[in-house]
């Protein structure tokens, strides 16, 4: 008896192992929550996820969003990751953050997963190296270094990060004063060049032009513009000048680099040097540059605090003719309910350095954030969220997101042919992603980039001098890399 | 036989013998203050004595005292010190001075007293960010009210906050915009208890006004002026969201208070020891004018006692 009920047992059990192995795996109830910042390409994300997502491993898998104001996105990010709460499984993250989580031990290193699925490697290869360089790799790897290693994965180099939302900045301008046929005549007899109207005009601007442009267009209220008296004063130019954040460095950047400056180089540590090349000849002239035309700027550029949605707000109510700002705060410019000017905008390339030959170096400091994966997860969640990077970087769903109001950081997407008109910036955007570099992404990156934020801040209200403000921060940055044994 | 009636009961009578019956009711509040306040107070106390840093995995040694020597022999630390005596002193001083004028005035009886007192009362009922927010717009230079005004003065913009004395004066402003009429209640307060008997004899002494103030309505102000001071002193030191919202600490660093310069330290920097250092240093500052506080609240009971 006792042997005939342990026979028939084993043969039970047998029959619900094979059962179980002939079966795919079973489906799971999944939720990602993914902290993300509160503006359009997040948000569409989310609609989009609901509405289209369906798990190839047949889970039934939520994405839960916590959407984070822009404003207090770092605090409460960095908050929730270092009490431990492990409450994300997925991030949208500043590269810059990058150094300081992954030594915190939170972002999760993904380059085993992209080697061993070729689907991830194809998204990988399929990337623009610039957002590749900037968005995933830690240590940070230039887009020269990863090209020159010819392969992709490539050998040591580790991948943290996607694409969420690769920005870029590019000049928002006004049309119906841009091509006014008196404003261009005048301009032309003042200056003796074009006054941009076209597309085609912006790829040919340089800084010296957007000067002129801020001086043409410095108008006060009763003065005439574009044929109408103006009731409130009226400013040409405006790009970033603010204290908060980055919201100076990343416009500063693009000077130095263009003029052939550098910042401290990660890259080349521990030999790369702060002090001799952050406070160079170079860099100080560069500097000096950009806040020659802070003059042009409306007021508030005089208070340090000409952020990236300052001068999206004052370009929205019609006080300004051409601001340079990220393609990310586009979409509520062309919004009836929100902007004064959403019939009269067009998007141009920003403006760049003339080089000897006539060309335009138009260098920048990349916008946007990649996406990563927290080091918590199970198995199961790290293999769910892998399938959502893939549904978010596959074609149909990255044509949907730039539709929107996203961007797509995909090579293939980007030479689709209708996407340079499924936004208006579209043209510009893509123009602009070769020439992108990035900040520095080392864990001291905040320390690094307040200090210099302060200084930067102190030259832009006319406290202290370009080659002050630069020796200061070069100073700052030897000692504090020295102490953290970034400069031998 | 005390154990049969304890049987009896149970273990609710037992607890909830007069006996044990107080001890009960301050339990969970004791336990919250020791969860929310003590242990956390305990903990970065002692982390002010490691070399630990929260977003980073390495395990933190045992540093001494060395957290508090660099702390006090940072010069950005004495800076935004400086400051934040700058900003105390200039907004108490305000809020004093609009405070008692406004005291004076509503001691007086005048048609719709109540009504205009309970709009003067508004601003310190608004939250602080709120506050920072109409001021940030209130000097914006493009379309704000302040540079709006000015503009019927001048033919250029008027741009509050571009240099550090402006800025410093922004935020002494917006401080003591909602904060007066805190000190005008409790002036108010002082004024209102002055016995009418005493005016009266003082007139027919035919005293001045300035006599009659000095030697009548101050003494019984005076500590409630005092704890006014205080008060303010004390709130105005751990001044942050004001300043952050309007300023951000700009120009450059000229207005980051110590508040400002300690939040930077801990939740963006991460440098955890040493904000924990800074922070006991603070609290130590602060515990010493609470104490001038309680004096002066003790000493006021006393003469009203």
């Amino acid at each position: 008896m006792q042997t005939r009920k342990l026979i028939s047992g084993l043969m039970g059990a047998t029959v619900l192992a094979a059962g179980f192995g002939a079966t795919p795996a079973l489906s799971a109830d999944i939720t990602i929550t993914m902290a993300a910042p509160d503006w359009p390409p997040t948000r569409f994300m989310k609609e989009h996820f609901d509405a289209t997502y369906q798990s190839p491993a047949g889970h039934n898998t939520v994405l839960d969003m916590d959407f984070i104001p822009w404003p207090s996105f770092y605090e409460r990010v960095a908050a929730s990751l270092t009490s431990g709460e492990q409450k994300y499984q997925m991030i949208v993250t500043d590269s810059q953050w990058l150094g300081a989580f992954v030594e915190g031990g939170y972002y999760m290193n993904l380059t085993d997963k992209i080697k061993a699925d070729p689907e991830l490697t194809a998204i990988l290869q399929d990337l623009h190296p610039a957002l590749v360089s900037a968005y995933s790799t830690y240590p940070h790897k230039t887009r020269a270094q990863l090209e020159e290693m010819g392969e992709v994965p490539g050998p040591g180099v580790n991948y943290y990060g996607f694409p969420q939302f690769p920005d870029t900045y590019v000049t928002f301008y006004r049309e119906d004063v841009f091509c006014h046929e008196g404003e261009m005549a005048a301009f032309m007899d003042k200056y003796g060049t074009n006054l941009p109207c076209s597309y085609e005009d912006w790829q040919d601007t340089d800084w010296t032009k957007w000067g002129q442009i801020g001086e043409f267009f410095q108008r006060k209220a009763g003065d005439m513009l574009a044929g109408e008296t103006l009731e409130d004063d009226f400013y040409g130019i405006a790009y970033q000048a603010g204290k908060g954040y980055d919201f100076s460095t990343m416009a500063i950047n693009a000077f130095i680099w263009q003029k052939g400056g550098d910042i401290w180089d990660e890259s080349k540590a521990p030999d790369a040097q702060a002090e001799g090349v952050v406070n160079s000849d170079i860099a100080v002239a560069a500097f000096e540059e950009y806040l020659s035309y802070l003059q042009y700027m409306p007021p508030v550029a005089q208070t340090g605090q000409m952020d990236i949605f300052v001068i999206q707000d004052l370009y929205m109510q019609g006080k300004v003719g051409a601001i340079i700002d990220w393609v990310g705060l586009g979409e509520p410019v062309l919004d009836p309910s929100a902007s004064t000017v959403h019939d009269k905008s067009a998007f141009g390339p920003a403006p760049g350095t003339r080089q000897a030959d006539g060309s335009i170096d138009r260098t920048g400091n990349i916008g946007g954030q990649p996406f990563v994966l927290t080091t918590w997860n199970s198995d199961e969640v790290v293999d769910e969220a892998l399938n959502v990077v893939k549904w978010w970087l596959s074609r149909d769903t990255q044509l949907a997101a730039t539709a929107n109001g996203g961007q797509s950081g995909l090579m293939s997407v980007m030479a689709d042919p209708t996407y340079n008109d499924l936004r208006p910036w579209n043209r510009a955007h893509v123009e602009m992603i070769d020439w992108q570099k990035d900040v520095w992404h080392v864990p001291d990156f905040f320390e690094l980039l307040t200090q210099q934020q302060e200084e930067f801040d102190k030259a832009i209200t006319g406290q202290i001098g370009a080659k002050e403000a630069l020796d200061a921060v070069a100073e700052f940055q030897q000692e504090l890399l020295e102490d953290a044994g970034y400069i031998e | 036989m005390a154990d049969a009636a304890g049987r009896q009961g149970g273990f609710g009578a037992w607890l909830l013998d007069p006996k044990r019956r107080g001890a009960l009711l301050v339990t969970p509040a004791i336990t919250i203050l020791f969860v929310m306040n003590i242990f956390p107070l305990l903990w970065s106390f002692g982390l002010s004595f490691f070399n630990y840093r929260a977003n980073r995995l390495n395990v933190p040694s045992f540093r001494g005292l060395s957290n508090y020597e660099r702390v006090l022999t940072d010069d950005k630390v004495w800076e935004r010190f400086q400051t934040t005596a700058i900003i105390v002193g200039s907004s108490v001083l305000l809020q004093l001075i609009i405070g008692f004028l406004l005291a004076l005035l509503f001691a007086k009886e005048f048609p719709l007293r109540r009504i205009v007192l309970m709009l003067v009362l508004t601003p310190m009922m608004l939250s602080f960010v709120s506050v920072g927010v109409f001021f940030k717009l209130f000097y914006e230079p493009t379309f704000g009210i302040v540079s709006y005004v000015m503009n019927m003065f001048t033919d250029d913009a008027f741009v509050t906050l571009a240099t550090p004395a402006g800025a410093i004066a922004g935020i002494v402003i917006a401080d003591a915009w909602m904060w007066s009429p805190f000190v005008m209640l409790l002036v108010l307060a002082g004024l209102v208890s002055v016995p009418k008997y005493l005016y009266e004899a003082a007139e027919i002494d035919r005293a001045s006004a300035w006599r009659r103030f000095w030697t009548i309505t101050f003494p019984y102000i005076k500590s409630l002026l005092l704890l006014a001071i205080l008060f303010r002193t004390i709130e105005t030191f751990k001044l942050f969201d004001i300043v952050y919202i309007i300023t951000e600490g700009g120009p450059g660093s000229s207005t980051e208070t110590i508040a400002v310069f300690l939040y930077r330290n801990a939740f963006q920097f991460f440098k955890t020891s040493q904000s924990s250092a800074l922070a006991y240093i603070v609290l130590f500052i602060v515990i010493v004018l609470t104490n001038l506080y309680l004096y002066a609240v003790n000493r006021r009971a006393q003469e009203t006692g």
